[in-house]
């Protein structure tokens, strides 16, 4: 299977292409359009592992719960995907050895070849609300991550410090810390930069150009309270 | 220094290289990524040669706004003894504009537009007058003049309109303008427009000079959102 990327980057839909008899897994509410010899199957958790990942995944990863399971039966077929927020999509190549560390709402959709499995970082905003929690990619194969914002593709080798609401994913020969962005608690308030990742290493981290919670903050500070 | 303006218009983000011991100060929040050999500081906005009261208003002004939701008007300035590379991004989508300042330039820029700064740009906060803060509009203009770079972000596209005599600009489509240009905020028409036309208030130039203009509005964003939203 493969996946097609249309309207890059502001509109992006993904488009999953698979031969017979072949599966793609994909986020609940992800799917646009389908041919009519996909058959689906919602399932809890990412496809193995039962109710306890499911769970997981759901509280921890900030993901649905479900995930659907899209199968070609009998011909090829296609599945079109589309993420909630304006922005572009990418694919990135699974090879086996590095696995991919993906900021939870980043996430698509991957083959049955990938295993997806939460990483808890232990690490919460204090004033922010942030917080960190990554799904770990594994496997052979493409995984489709959608961004809010343009992708950028950035090759580290040495030290770089992230806002984490622009992170994407990164792959697993960065090592890396979360910190607050400045040396104390006040300045890291009030500096608007809430937690940082420090990353260093050699391999790939893609950042997206808009961070979903600051754009969240700035329109939703000015709509009237809830419950009005 | 350096400066690359990419993935404009929709999602456009400023990548900056600093020469060893350059600066750049950036509005609170905007950094994507930098480079570990840069230090960030943090500091308030209120003027290079602001007097104590004047800090006092500022900070004042600064949590007001914080608790608000708006801009903070708190600033990061990014240095180092190496240099290095810092990006930065505002929160909506939408351009960057890049606008040079000089002694003979200075320009008003709607609070919410500032970006980055560099050299000795100064930035002091101006209220569009009462009506503008009335109006519920918050039409505050940060007035930035010194000599240096100043990067000035949008909702949407921007559009450079030269003014030549008089032109009239939504409050909320304003991005900045030259200080050349004199201004006054204004309803439309009488208060049956003001409440009726969906213009509420606008802002009237006169003189020559160039007026910012930004394709969207975040007001009228946060007035179709805000029926929609549930009780």
């Amino acid at each position: 299977m493969y996946y097609e990327i249309l309207y890059k980057p502001t509109h992006s839909l993904a488009i999953a292409h698979l031969a017979a008899g072949e599966s793609v897994r994909a986020e609940a509410s992800a799917m646009v359009g389908m041919t009519h010899n996909i058959g689906v199957q919602t399932q809890g958790a990412a496809g193995s592992g039962g109710l306890f990942k499911g769970l997981k995944r759901a509280f921890l990863g900030g993901e649905s719960f479900f995930t659907n399971l899209f199968t070609a039966q009998g011909a090829a077929g296609q599945v079109s995907l589309a993420p909630q927020l304006c922005g572009d999509m990418i694919v990135h190549q699974l090879d086996g050895h590095h696995q991919l560390f993906i900021q939870g709402s980043s996430y698509v959709s991957a083959p049955d070849t990938v295993q997806l499995d939460t990483q808890f970082q232990g690490f919460k905003g204090f004033f922010t609300g942030e917080s960190l929690f990554f799904l770990a990619a594994s496997g052979q194969g493409p995984v489709l991550l959608n961004a809010f914002g343009a992708i950028e593709a950035l090759d580290v080798n040495g030290e770089l410090i992230i806002d984490t609401g622009h992170l994407v994913a990164f792959t697993s020969g960065i090592h890396y810390e979360v910190s607050k962005a400045a040396e104390g608690w006040i300045s890291s308030y009030l500096s608007g930069e809430g937690l940082v990742l420090r990353v260093y290493g050699q391999g790939r981290v893609y950042l997206q150009t808009r961070n979903p919670s600051e754009y969240g903050r700035s329109v939703g500070s000015k709509l009237p309270p809830r419950g009005n | 220094m350096q400066h690359q303006i990419e993935h404009g218009p929709a999602f456009a983000w400023l990548k900056v290289q600093l020469a060893p011991g350059e600066r750049i100060q950036a509005e609170a929040g905007a950094m994507v990524r930098r480079t570990s050999q840069l230090t960030m500081d943090t500091r308030l906005n209120a003027g290079r040669g602001a007097g104590f009261f004047v800090k006092i208003w500022a900070i004042f002004v600064a949590f007001a706004r914080k608790l608000l939701g708006g801009e903070t008007l708190f600033v990061n300035e990014f240095h180092g003894p190496q240099g290095g590379e810092v990006v930065l991004a505002p929160s909506l989508s939408g351009q960057i504009s890049h606008q040079l300042l000089s002694s003979g330039r200075r320009l008003f820029v709607q609070s919410g537009s500032y970006l980055a700064s560099t050299g000795t740009v100064d930035t002091r906060v101006r209220w569009g007058g009462l009506r503008a803060m009335f109006g519920g509009e918050g039409l505050i203009l940060l007035e930035c003049s010194g000599d240096g770079d100043l990067f000035v972000n949008s909702y949407g596209g921007i559009v450079a309109m030269p003014i030549d005599g008089r032109f009239v600009v939504d409050t909320g489509h304003i991005v900045a303008f030259d200080g050349t240009l004199d201004f006054r905020v204004k309803s439309v028409g009488g208060v049956k427009s003001f409440l009726f036309s969906g213009e509420g208030l606008v802002c009237e130039f006169s003189g020559q000079g160039t007026v910012y203009i930004q394709s969207r509005n975040m007001k009228a964003l946060v007035g179709w959102l805000t029926p929609l939203l549930r009780g």
